[in-house]
Parts: C-alpha cells; sequence; structure tokens
C-alpha cells in the first residue's frame, strides 16, 4: 500500500469532520450536564462504579450486548434482532478495521481522524498480501452485512408486518432525515469504495462491482463525487442524529453503566429521567405489547411517545400520558433498552401540584395497634395477614386463605379484620410519595407490635409496597401464592389433584414483572391440576386491565383491554382462570366465560 | 295448494308464550310453542306467590297450561338456526326437525342475574346469602338448609341493575317490590325476625304498590335503608355482616344477618339476542331486543313478520307481560290478514 | 324584617348564594360525576371512612351545597385506595375525580 496523496488530505473529509465535532461536542456536554444533574450521591455511586472491576466487566459485557449485539432485541424477534445488529455490529466493525488497515499499512497516518474512515480513498494498492486480502475481504463481508440489515429496515418502514410488527412509530421530520441518511450512508459507501477499488484494491463486493462500473462509465470521474456523497451523508446524519431517536446510541452508552450502578430516576425531568428518554430508540417494540392498545386505540400513549413528547416538552400530552398507563411494566419487559416507563410516568405524576394534599398523621393506629398486641397474646414470631383494601371487596379470597393457614396449623392472626389502612401503594402510584410515607409510618405501628415474624398478603399490589417500601427488618414478608407453596412443598398442606381440572395462571403485572414471582404459584397449582398456559406469560403476561396504576383511563376504555387479557388466558382452552390478585379476580368475573378464582380458593378446594 | 293455516312459531313458553298462543289459537291460527326448558311455564312457575295480592303463582300458570294443552309445544327443544325464506321462516330444531311458519313471535323472556358475578356480596361463597329465587324456592319446597330460622334478615336491593359495570344499566323495575313482598314473607314465617331492607331507590308504580309499602312499613316492621350494600364479610360464628351507607342520615351502618337475599335483577336473555341477531332483528342498547316504536308498537321488530312479547323487550310486570302477549296477537293477525 | 328567630346560618344552604364554581369545573373535567346516584356504595366502603367521613357521595353533593370545608376535610383523609371506584354501581372514575377535585382551588382553577 501507498499513499496516493502527499497532502493525505482532500475537502470531501471536511462535511464529515463536521458532523463529528458536532456529535462528539454535543454528546459530552449531554453527558456532563446528565452526571452534573443527578442527586450528589448517586453522582458519587456512579463515578466511584466506573473505577470497580466488577463494573467495568459488567458494563462492557452489557454494552457490546446490547448496544452491538442486540441480544434482547434477537430474543424476541430474529428478523429485528438480525437487523438491528447488523447495522450496528457490522459498522462498528468497519470501524474497528478501518483502523486497523491504517495501523498495518499507514501507521502514521492513525492520528488523522478521517483516516480510518475514507482509508481507500486515500491510499493505493502496490502487492497483495495475506493480511490486506483478509483486511480487504472482512470490510467488504461487514458491508453486506449492514445493507442486507438496511435492506430489512426499508422493508420493515413500508410494510412492518412482515417482519412481525403490527404497529411501528410514527416519524417525526427530523426523524426521517436521519434515517433516510442513514440508509443513504452505506450504499454511498459501497459506490464510493467500489469506484476506487481498481485503485485502492477490494474485495468480493467492491471490486465485481467496479468491474461492472467501469464497462460503461469507463473512467474516475465520479469517484470523487460519491466520496462527497458519502461523507455529506454521514454529516447530515450525525448532524441530526442528537435531535432524532439515534440519540438512542451515545445516550445508551451512559445509560449502561449508570444502571449497572444502580442509578433510578429521581426527578422526573433531570439527570437520569433524561438519559432514559434520549436512550429511546423509538422502534415502536412497546406499542404492540402495551395493553392498552387493543383495537389500535391508546396507540399514541405508550412509552415511545412519552418519550417523544418529553423530549419535545410537550406538557398537556405528557401529562394525558402519564396519567393513562396501567403501569403494568410490559413496555419495560419488552425494550431492548429497558425502557422504565412506569417508573418515568410515575415521576411525572409526582411533579404535579395540588391544591389539598391529604395527611393522615391524625389518624390514631394505637387501637389497632393494641389489638393485634393482644391477638398475639404476648407471644412473638407467627404469621400477620393483612388483606388490604381490595381482599375485603373479595371475600372469598380472605376466607380462603384463613382457612388453609387453619388447616396447615399455622399460628396467625389478622392485621385488619374490620378494614384498615391502606398500604400506600396506590398513592404512589398516583405521585403522592410523600402521603404514602405517612401511611408507610402508621402500618409499621401495627405489624410492629404484632410481634410477628412474616407478614402475609393476599394481595400483590400490598406485597409490591410491602417488600420494596417498609423497613421491616426480620419480619418477612410473602405474598401468600409463595407462602402455600412452600406449606404444600413441606408437607403442611396436602392437595388432592383434580384429574378434570385444566387451570391457567394469570400473572398479576406487581405479583410478576413487579416482584419477579412466576414459578411459586405455578408449582403450587401443577399440585392441584393440570396446569396449561397463556399466549403470552410470565413477563410478558398481559395486564388484566383493571390496574389502580391507570389514573384516567374510564370503566368502558377498560373493558376492551379486560376481554383481550381475557382471550389470551384462555387460548389452551382452561376449565378454570386463577389469579392471586384480587383486583385481577374482581376484574376478570365480569366479563369471563368460564369461572375464575384466586389460587386461595383453588388450593382451598382441594385441600 | 289449498290454502293452509298460517303457522305462527312463539320461541319460549313463560306466560308471554303461552298467552300468546292461546290467543291465536282461538284466532283460528296455529302456534308452535318452542320450550328450551324441559316443562312450561318460565320464571312465573318457578315463583311461590306473586305481588300486590299474594295471589299463588299456579293460580296464573294453572288455566294458561290447560288452555294451550291442545297446541303443539316442543319441551326441551333449542333453535338450532333460523332462515328467512320468502314469505315466512325456516326454524331448524335441536331435534333436528325444521318448522315453516309464517310469523315467528319472541316470547323469550329475561335471565335473573347471575348474583356471583357481584363478588363483594359473597354469593356462591357464604352460606347465608341467597337470591331472590332461591328464597321464593324455599317458599315452595321449604327445603333450604340456609333458610334456618334466621333472626335478622336483609334485602339488597338492585343487585345487576343499574349496574353499568355488571353490564346492566337499566332498572329491572319489579324487583322493589319483589323484595317488598318477600320480606313481608319472611316476616309472615318468621315474626321475631328484624327485616332490612337496603335500596338505592324505591320504584313502586304499580297499582296497589303503594299500600304494600306502607303495609310493610306499619303491619310488619321492615326496615327500609337508603343505601347500597358495599360489602358483605362473616362473622366468626357465621353470620354475615352487612356494610352499607344510610345515605339518609349520612352515617355507615353495618348489620350482622342470619339470612341475605340478594334480588338479582332481570337480564336480556342471550339467546334471544342470538337468535334476533340470526333472523335480522335488532338488538338495543341496553341488551334486550328493539321494537320499532317503544311507544305504538312494543310488540313488533323493524324485520316484517317478527314479533316481540314480555319481558324480551325489557322488564315487566305479570300483568305487562300478558297484556302484551294479547296484544302481539292481534299484531300477528292484522299482518297475516293484510297479507292475505 | 325581623321574624323574631333566626335561622343557623351554619345549617340551612341557601342556594342563591352558593358558589357553584369548584363544582361546575369538576363536572367539566369529570363529566361522570353528574351520573351519581348517592347510592352510597362508595361511602359503606371507604377505606379512610372511619377517621374523617370521607364519602364520595358526599363530596359531590357538599359541592353543589356550598359545603367545601366539610368537602376538604373529608378529601384530606383519601387513600385513593380505589374502593370506590370498584364498587361504584356507575362506573365512576371516582379516584380521578377526588385527585382532580385535590388541584382546584376555592375558584374552581387547577392550581399549577
Amino acid at each position: 500500500m501507498r499513499e496516493r496523496f502527499i497532502t493525505h488530505f482532500d475537502p470531501f473529509v471536511i462535511p464529515f469532520l463536521v458532523g463529528m465535532a458536532f456529535v462528539l461536542g454535543y454528546c459530552l456536554v449531554a453527558m456532563v450536564r446528565v452526571i452534573a444533574e443527578l442527586p450528589k450521591a448517586d453522582r458519587k455511586r456512579f463515578l466511584g462504579s466506573l473505577f470497580t472491576p466488577k463494573y467495568i466487566w459488567m458494563n462492557v459485557r452489557d454494552i457490546f450486548l446490547n448496544c452491538l449485539i442486540h441480544v434482547k432485541l434477537w430474543k424476541r424477534n430474529k428478523v429485528l434482532g438480525f437487523m438491528h445488529s447488523s447495522i450496528a455490529f457490522g459498522w462498528f466493525m468497519i470501524i474497528v478495521l478501518g483502523h486497523l488497515e491504517v495501523m498495518l499499512f499507514v501507521p502514521e497516518r492513525i492520528r488523522l481522524f478521517y483516516y480510518p474512515i475514507f482509508f481507500n480513498y486515500f491510499v493505493a494498492e502496490t502487492e497483495q498480501t495475506i493480511q490486506g486480502s483478509l483486511l480487504m475481504f472482512l470490510m467488504d463481508f461487514f458491508l453486506l452485512l449492514i445493507l442486507s440489515g438496511i435492506a430489512i429496515a426499508i422493508i420493515k418502514r413500508f410494510a412492518s408486518r412482515i417482519v412481525g410488527m403490527r404497529r411501528t412509530t410514527r416519524l417525526s421530520l427530523l426523524d426521517r432525515v436521519g434515517l433516510y441518511s442513514l440508509w443513504a450512508i452505506f450504499p454511498l459507501r459501497l459506490l464510493a469504495e467500489s469506484f476506487t477499488a481498481h485503485i485502492s484494491g477490494g474485495s468480493f463486493l467492491t471490486i465485481p462491482t467496479n468491474w461492472v462500473f467501469r464497462q460503461f462509465l469507463g473512467n474516475d470521474l465520479y469517484a470523487l463525487p460519491t466520496w462527497w456523497a458519502y461523507s455529506v451523508a454521514l454529516c447530515v446524519f450525525m448532524c441530526v442524529l442528537p435531535f432524532t431517536r439515534y440519540m438512542h446510541i451515545p445516550a445508551e452508552m451512559l445509560l449502561i453503566p449508570m444502571r449497572n450502578a444502580g442509578i433510578r430516576i429521581r426527578h422526573p425531568r433531570k439527570g437520569f429521567a433524561t438519559l432514559e428518554v434520549y436512550s429511546c430508540p423509538g422502534c415502536g417494540v412497546c406499542i404492540d405489547a402495551c395493553p392498552m392498545t387493543v383495537r389500535k386505540a391508546n396507540c399514541k400513549d405508550c412509552t415511545v411517545y412519552l418519550n417523544r413528547q418529553l423530549r419535545r416538552g410537550n406538557e398537556r400530552r405528557i401529562e394525558e400520558i402519564a396519567d393513562k398507563c396501567l403501569l403494568c411494566g410490559k413496555c419495560t419487559a419488552v425494550c431492548q433498552v429497558g425502557a422504565q416507563g412506569p417508573e418515568l410516568r410515575v415521576a411525572q405524576r409526582e411533579r404535579r401540584k395540588y391544591a389539598l394534599s391529604p395527611s393522615y398523621a391524625g389518624i390514631n393506629v394505637r387501637p389497632m395497634a393494641r389489638a393485634v398486641a393482644a391477638g398475639a397474646g404476648g407471644e412473638s414470631g407467627g404469621v400477620l395477614y393483612f388483606a388490604g383494601c381490595m381482599t375485603h371487596l373479595t371475600p372469598s379470597i380472605r376466607r380462603a386463605t384463613a382457612s388453609l393457614l387453619d388447616k396447615a396449623g399455622v399460628r396467625w392472626q389478622m392485621m385488619d379484620p374490620d378494614g384498615g389502612l391502606c398500604c400506600g401503594r396506590p398513592l404512589m402510584m398516583a405521585g403522592r410519595t410523600e402521603q404514602a410515607r405517612e401511611l408507610i409510618a402508621k402500618n409499621l405501628e401495627i405489624i410492629r407490635a404484632s410481634g410477628c415474624d412474616t407478614l402475609l398478603l393476599s394481595c400483590p399490589i400490598c406485597y409490591r409496597i410491602f417488600k420494596e417500601e417498609y423497613p421491616l427488618d426480620g419480619i418477612r414478608v410473602v405474598h401468600h401464592s409463595v407462602f402455600f407453596q412452600e406449606l404444600i412443598a413441606a408437607g403442611q398442606l396436602s392437595i388432592q389433584r383434580d384429574g378434570e381440572a385444566k387451570f391457567v395462571w394469570h400473572d398479576p403485572c406487581e405479583l410478576g414483572r413487579g416482584c419477579g414471582i412466576y414459578e411459586q404459584p405455578r408449582q403450587a397449582l401443577a399440585a392441584a391440576g393440570e396446569l396449561v398456559e397463556a399466549g403470552r406469560h410470565h413477563a410478558e403476561s398481559i395486564c388484566c386491565g383493571g390496574s389502580l396504576g391507570s389514573l384516567t383511563l374510564s370503566f368502558d376504555q377498560r373493558r376492551p383491554m379486560v376481554r383481550n387479557a381475557l382471550d389470551n388466558l384462555t387460548v389452551a382452552d382452561p376449565s378454570e382462570i386463577v389469579t392471586g390478585c384480587p383486583l385481577c379476580l374482581s376484574t376478570f368475573v365480569r366479563d369471563a366465560d368460564r369461572p375464575v378464582r384466586d389460587i386461595a380458593e383453588v388450593l382451598d378446594s382441594r385441600c | 295448494m289449498v290454502n293452509r293455516t298460517p303457522v305462527i312459531a312463539v320461541i319460549g313458553a313463560g306466560i308471554a308464550g303461552l298467552e300468546a298462543a292461546r290467543q291465536l289459537a282461538a284466532l283460528g291460527y296455529e302456534p308452535v310453542l318452542i320450550e328450551k326448558a324441559p316443562v312450561a311455564g318460565g320464571h312465573v312457575a318457578e315463583w311461590n306467590r306473586l305481588f300486590p295480592d299474594m295471589t299463588p303463582a299456579s293460580e296464573v300458570i294453572r288455566p294458561l297450561l290447560e288452555q294451550t294443552s291442545g297446541i303443539r309445544t316442543c319441551l326441551d327443544t333449542e333453535i338450532a338456526s333460523i332462515n328467512r325464506l320468502k314469505d315466512g321462516f325456516n326454524l331448524v330444531l335441536s331435534d333436528g326437525s325444521s318448522l315453516i311458519c309464517q310469523a315467528v313471535l319472541f316470547a323469550t323472556g329475561f335471565h335473573l342475574f347471575d348474583a356471583s358475578k357481584k363478588e363483594e356480596y359473597g354469593y356462591g361463597i357464604y352460606d347465608r346469602v341467597i337470591t331472590n329465587r332461591d328464597l321464593e324456592q324455599w317458599f315452595n319446597t321449604r327445603h333450604d338448609p340456609r333458610v334456618d330460622h334466621p333472626k335478622a334478615v336483609g334485602f339488597v336491593h338492585c343487585v345487576g341493575s343499574r349496574d353499568i359495570k355488571a353490564g346492566n344499566a337499566q332498572c329491572s323495575k319489579v324487583c322493589c317490590i319483589t323484595a317488598i313482598k318477600q320480606a313481608i314473607e319472611i316476616k309472615e314465617e318468621f315474626p321475631d325476625a328484624e327485616v332490612y331492607c337496603f335500596y338505592m331507590d324505591l320504584r313502586l308504580f304499580g297499582k296497589k304498590y303503594e299500600d304494600f309499602y306502607i303495609k310493610a312499613q306499619r303491619d310488619y316492621g321492615i326496615h327500609f335503608i337508603r343505601g347500597r350494600v358495599s360489602e358483605v364479610g362473616e362473622a366468626i360464628d357465621g353470620r354475615v355482616v352487612v356494610k352499607a351507607e344510610d345515605t339518609l342520615s349520612g352515617k355507615p351502618v353495618r348489620v350482622t344477618l342470619d339470612l341475605l337475599v340478594l334480588m338479582a335483577g332481570i337480564v336480556c336473555n342471550p339467546d334471544a339476542q342470538h337468535y334476533a341477531r340470526e333472523i335480522g332483528a335488532t338488538v338495543d342498547e341496553d341488551g334486550f331486543l328493539k321494537s320499532r316504536n317503544n311507544l305504538a308498537a312494543i310488540t313488533e321488530s323493524s324485520r316484517p313478520g317478527v314479533f316481540f312479547a314480555g319481558a324480551c323487550t325489557g322488564a315487566k310486570t305479570v300483568p305487562e307481560t300478558l297484556a302484551e302477549a294479547r296484544s302481539a296477537a292481534l299484531a300477528i293477525h292484522q299482518y297475516l290478514s293484510k297479507r292475505g | 324584617m325581623d321574624f323574631g328567630f333566626k335561622l343557623s346560618p351554619s345549617s340551612a344552604v341557601n342556594l342563591d348564594t352558593v358558589d357553584r364554581r369548584r363544582y361546575d369545573r369538576l363536572v367539566q373535567l369529570e363529566p361522570d360525576a353528574l351520573t351519581c346516584i348517592g347510592c352510597g356504595s362508595c361511602s359503606a366502603t371507604c377505606t379512610a371512612a372511619p377517621w374523617s367521613g370521607m364519602s364520595v357521595r358526599k363530596v359531590i353533593l357538599g359541592l353543589q351545597r356550598g359545603r367545601d370545608d366539610e368537602v376538604d376535610a373529608m378529601l384530606s383523609r383519601c387513600m385513593l385506595c380505589g374502593k370506590c371506584t370498584m364498587v361504584c354501581p356507575r362506573g365512576i372514575n371516582t379516584r380521578h375525580l377526588i385527585l382532580t377535585l385535590c388541584r382546584l382551588d376555592k375558584n374552581g382553577e387547577a392550581v399549577r
């Protein structure tokens, strides 16, 4: 290899340099801002993590697997996975190989920023070497990979169903500019490299293309303009990048280390929240996944649009989207960058101003505390069962739970036999965190007075907040489905199997995605009869539609969601739908065409 | 072809179907009664006594059955499909036979709301929670372990009525007066029992209903509480604890009861909706069948040759149903006469 | 004119002078409030009722009768648990109705 030009420069690299300088400058400023906006403790934690070997390894691994290979997307949809990873990983490899070429052939030019990108323009092949051919071959191979990805992207844009997506996002104008420039970059690179392939050398892709063009063009006059076009396409893409969804590429590289360090959303619009918003690739996977989008309703209220509106600062729409969501967490479960739609929405709700704020300080819980203390009879240990507001409306659950506890010979008492205080989770979902804290303090007083060692919940809404927010050191918080599964496993409850029964388990959002409990209820149910799965289950189960997470959805708007969730549950034609949440139960009972029962009822009837 | 007697298919052999068939036969037509259940008589046959005169239900049913004994009645029979013909209808019955008729009369009646759908009331869960129909059964048979010398009895009005979530926003019309009737009967049976009626609004529109209400208060000491029961819990001794708001005093009330009777409301028979769609008649927003005109042509559908009688178009009392059945018979007579 | 006695000003509602701005704004934002039939289900089931007499039924009525202080006292204990929404036979989104009301000041304007 030898260099073709003494100056090592051609004006056509200027657009690329401008674009690169702009995008790097922008990202640097944005990164500093995001880090500066973090609360002090979070910032310390994050920066500390960057120098801890464990985190460094995690960060490198996650960035490689998520940003380049798109592992999560592969698992979800092979075509989309191939499309994204071919472009991301291919591009990454082309940059790396470009640098290798420069280092191998003209090591003194490695400091020139543009050299590895436009290497083929600046050099002429003098002799063929093994390394050279291999690099050329790899360059062509990865370019072909990218081009195949781009081809799928074009098909997806015009016929999303072919790649398995029913709905994709509608693009804004700048997004379109970004998209078309991205599409243009690689075909232009192919053309540019092909035009100079007889000088710089090439491989299986560029050499034949070069030959074809030379047959009817006959001269090199087209080479320089094509290199110009390639550079301009890069420039356009990089200049619009910060204002398009492609901002997710740099943002995600910061998001991953931050999330690994355990940083959470503390402010609705600053710091980590901003980063989350910019990390959204706008792919629209959340639209199909969202339980609200049944019958094409509410498509514009999915997380991808929340992120877009947050970038635009459209307050009216932000409020609308933030308040409508069921907070079921499915968008997070399917999102390839793990965008925390529910948390982001709750943060927006927290920001709201009220003329009137409730206070529970005046509530005297001493009589309730005395009652549970008396119920314990001075003994410590035992189970304290908190039915919670919703279970009081589903007496069947309360009754079955009590019956099972008695059958297992567990020493237990009820925390709220005549109704108690709310657990605080509904307030938290509504963004009234301070008020929730007051309720937590009140409930703690009662729980502590009981001297129990286990707090039993039959409502996943309660379960989640008791587990996440209550400082209950030494007291085990357990959902009844898990507790009964353990009692069955320990032989304290013996379940008669019903040969006829065919159960399907509905994963309540707060229990499954919220707390990661999927298997114990299934194991318990399998003891009582045959267990079948819903169409979508585990982390991808569909919210019943009754969730307290949504503030604004009306009863009529929820009904199609309920029916859709029921259709999903009955694909394997179970004889009974079983759930572990009083709210899911009440919601399903109204519309189901077959019995719906709580897991406690099922177990109690077979015990 | 000789001029044959026109055949009219009457779907449902409750009081509406029986009365209409009787009238049609008297007018010289050939009605055919098609009934899903193994016996004729419908809901009224299951009832013990009827408001407001405490008339035994059998006094209504028996003459109807006697006078329709000569009419072809297909019991235990469902309709597999309905096809429209050029000048009539072809009904394929579940026994495989087919019935060619010139007109179809829907006397499909109503369904009692499934009270177990209202989870919070504990029907099917608590032993002491029954429905209005269960109580009538007990009056008939005196056999139900759930009714055991109750000292305190509650009636919950509007279970599945005026309830958008339960899918029935309409008032079921007859439950208020039925609750009063049953409360009086309970009081007659168990004079020492305290009886409470939890109502949202009392709708006592019919002849003698108001007297009945006054009698319940004055002569039987039945307590009326304006408030919908929101929760039913269970006391340690197995009795049920009912929570409601006494909206007149604005105070929450709770009472422990030995027996709670849910006044399940009237919803449209889902079979009727299915048949109506098949035959091309319209189902109204409330789930009941839609008349051509709610004032002047309540017994006629928007499709020629298809007629309605009784509770298939909305909740009705016994006299209203009977009157409508006769009116439907006349409407059919006019329709067939006009066609010649 | 002197009748020789006075009606206690606190107990009588003078519909001529009641300030209904908050109510008007509420029904504008939550039209479902107009479908309330005052059945009292919400009051009977309310988790906060034992401490404040909270009742969505009374809140809606109180606003129409100018009893704003009573309304605020009731709202100040609501825990947003959602039981009232679950039992309401009219399918009113009572939970959002309460949140909306908490945002309105005396003049019926949403605070910013």
